[in-house]
């Protein structure tokens, strides 16, 4: 696909995104200042009531770091909206239009995604600008590990986009694809490090985590941003994460060929 | 342009009882039909055809529109459009090709029309001078160069398919698929799109398959049909073989000035079959053999003001055998 056409796809998604200003402003306080409210009192309260001085490996305030990162990168990562549209655009036959096109749909909606983190990245900045005076600045944080902690997030965006695409599609054949997300969000956030740092799995937990998928979602960006990863350890694990694309890419294709077969164009 | 061969599309439907019975059954076993949507569709479309597909709903206009533009795949048969199987989406085939859906918006509702076509511009590779050249043309001709920046949401039915109409024909496609494009819209945006089609046509020649429920657009645009009943074409021919060839008469008409007694169905039913008859009017149905022996007969029994002689509405015909079911009307 054409640069041109990437960039217009993205730069009409993020003007799509941005026309309606009541949206931008409810989904930046419940999506990023509820829910870091909310973590800090837990947190607090937490380590309040277990009068231990760390948990996994994490003092109060690296848990309150982790959990902050942690939702602001998965602003970064999920993105709901177009997890859903995909399965919406089979039921509502809006895929018609896609399949008209001389561009591949896969693309489309990942550059679509990507458009959609426009909003997101104003949120992050307006809302998270001011953590680090609250939560204060974490040991180990480094300019190499923002860098690397930003490919870590790039490769993460992809992944989650990549799970999501054919369980999405499953809408070819499923008349509702609500419930297989449910299972993945959850999946996700348990063993992807959202509900919890993955130190505070057993050992043996925390060696399969490493070779499944999940971690490289939340995990593993956010601990290379808080420079709990090496470099080495940064590099394995961005080829596992890759890995895990490669494989979900075969997989979506797969499910696209098969489902696009049988597609019925229902709804026009 | 269009070849189509012995097309054939069957989708398979789950059935389910009704009621909480039937809905726990379901959760284990479900009932397959298999509905038969289009049979053996066989036909040719040229370059500069405009054809009407005509059938009642369910016949299978849409499925067959959408095999054609290469959305879903067929069960059996083959096609090819410009050369190309549709349903193999080949992105040289996708760039030739248009489908405007009258119920379905393609353009993005969040934002203005301009905005989607510089996307479209960019998905299809059109250079900027055509871009602009075409944009231009369409705009003009559609009366919609002022609505090309507002929000596609807050724009009228009417002017909404018009944009849809510029959002499909911007690349100039060869080929294009007109699923009721007038649906919904007033007498008077029905006739713009008409007369745009008209003269898109009339400057580009494209093939084209229009699907419409209204008469006047097929009557206004079509100069062949294809009709189609329960998934089958029962006709392919010229609209006007349309009317000889399932409407064996022909009606007249006879307007009556004031005249003592009053007219009898007597001696009228040997001339054909009486549809109204009184004192002002007489309208009978008449072989066509025998149009001429009955106007004379009229003239010479009745004090006539006016005759008309008028072949069968082309829609009443379209319906007749739409209705008729196993073979001709």
């Amino acid at each position: 696909m054409r640069w041109a056409v990437i960039r217009d796809l993205l730069t009409t998604e993020i003007r799509r995104r941005m026309s309606y200003r009541a949206d931008f402003w409810l989904s930046a306080f419940s999506a990023l200042a509820v829910r870091l409210a909310v973590v800090w009192f837990i947190v607090k309260a937490v380590f309040a009531g277990s009068g231990r001085p760390g948990i996994g490996g994490y003092d109060a305030q690296g848990m309150l770091v982790y959990y902050s990162a942690a939702i602001l990168v998965g602003k970064l990562v999920q993105t709901t909206e177009l997890e859903q549209g995909i399965s919406q655009d089979i039921y509502e036959g809006a895929l018609t239009r896609y399949l008209l096109y001389p561009v591949p749909y896969g693309v489309v909606k990942y550059v679509q995604q990507l458009g959609a983190l426009g909003p997101a990245i104003v949120q992050l900045v307006l809302f998270g600008a001011w953590l680090p005076f609250v939560v204060g600045i974490p040991r180990g944080f480094t300019a190499a590990g923002i860098a690397m902690g930003i490919g870590a997030i790039a490769v993460a965006n992809l992944l989650q986009f990549l799970i999501t695409f054919p369980i999405q599609l499953i809408a070819f054949w499923a008349d509702n694809v609500w419930s297989l997300m449910v299972m993945h969000r959850f999946a996700s956030a348990l063993l992807g490090g959202m509900l919890a740092p993955l130190s505070l799995f057993p050992d043996s937990a925390q060696r399969v985590l490493q070779a499944l998928p999940f971690r490289y979602l939340f995990a593993f960006p956010v601990e290379t941003l808080l420079g709990r990863i090496s470099a080495a350890e940064w590099c394995a694990g961005m080829v596992v994460a890759l890995a895990w694309c490669g494989m979900m890419a075969l997989v979506g294709r797969a499910v696209w060929r098969s489902g696009t077969y049988q597609y019925t164009g229902v709804g026009i | 342009m269009i070849e189509a061969d012995h097309l054939s599309k069957t989708f398979t439907v789950h059935r389910k009882d009704p009621g909480l019975w039937g809905s726990v059954k379901s959760l284990f076993r479900r009932e397959k039909v298999h509905k038969h949507a289009v049979r053996e569709a066989t036909f040719r479309i040229d370059e500069g055809e405009i054809v009407g597909l005509v059938g009642a709903n369910g016949a299978g206009k849409t499925t067959l529109v959408k095999m054609l533009a290469g959305i879903i795949h067929p069960t059996r048969g083959d096609a090819r459009v410009l050369g190309f199987r549709p349903w193999e989406r080949d992105n040289r085939f996708r760039r030739q090709i248009a489908l405007i859906m009258g119920q379905k918006a393609q353009l993005w509702w969040d934002l203005p029309a301009a905005d989607s076509f510089l996307l479209l511009k960019e998905i299809y590779g059109i250079p900027e001078d055509r871009y602009r050249t075409n944009l231009d043309y369409l705009a003009r001709v559609l009366e919609v160069t002022k609505e090309l920046t507002i929000q596609v949401r807050r724009l009228s039915l009417g002017e909404r398919m018009k944009m849809e109409l510029i959002a499909a024909l911007l690349h100039g496609p060869r080929v294009v698929y007109l699923d009721e494009p007038t649906i919904g819209l007033d007498l008077t945006a029905q006739k713009a799109i008409r007369d745009f089609i008209l003269a898109y046509r009339e400057q580009h020649r494209p093939a084209m398959i229009l699907t419409s429920h209204y008469m006047e657009d097929i009557e206004r645009l079509c100069r062949r049909l294809l009709i189609l009943r329960e998934g089958e074409i029962v006709y392919d021919g010229s609209l006007a073989g349309v009317v000889e060839k399932y409407a064996d008469h022909k009606v007249v008409t006879a307007h009556l000035r004031k005249m003592n007694g009053a007219v009898t169905r007597d001696g009228l039913e040997a001339l054909g079959q009486v549809d109204a008859c009184d004192d002002l009017t007489i309208r009978l149905r008449v072989p066509r053999g025998k149009v001429a022996e009955a106007a004379a007969e009229l003239l010479r029994r009745y004090p006539v003001a006016d005759l008309a002689i008028e072949e069968v509405e082309i829609g009443t015909i379209i319906e007749k055998i739409q209705r008729a079911k196993g073979g001709a009307p």
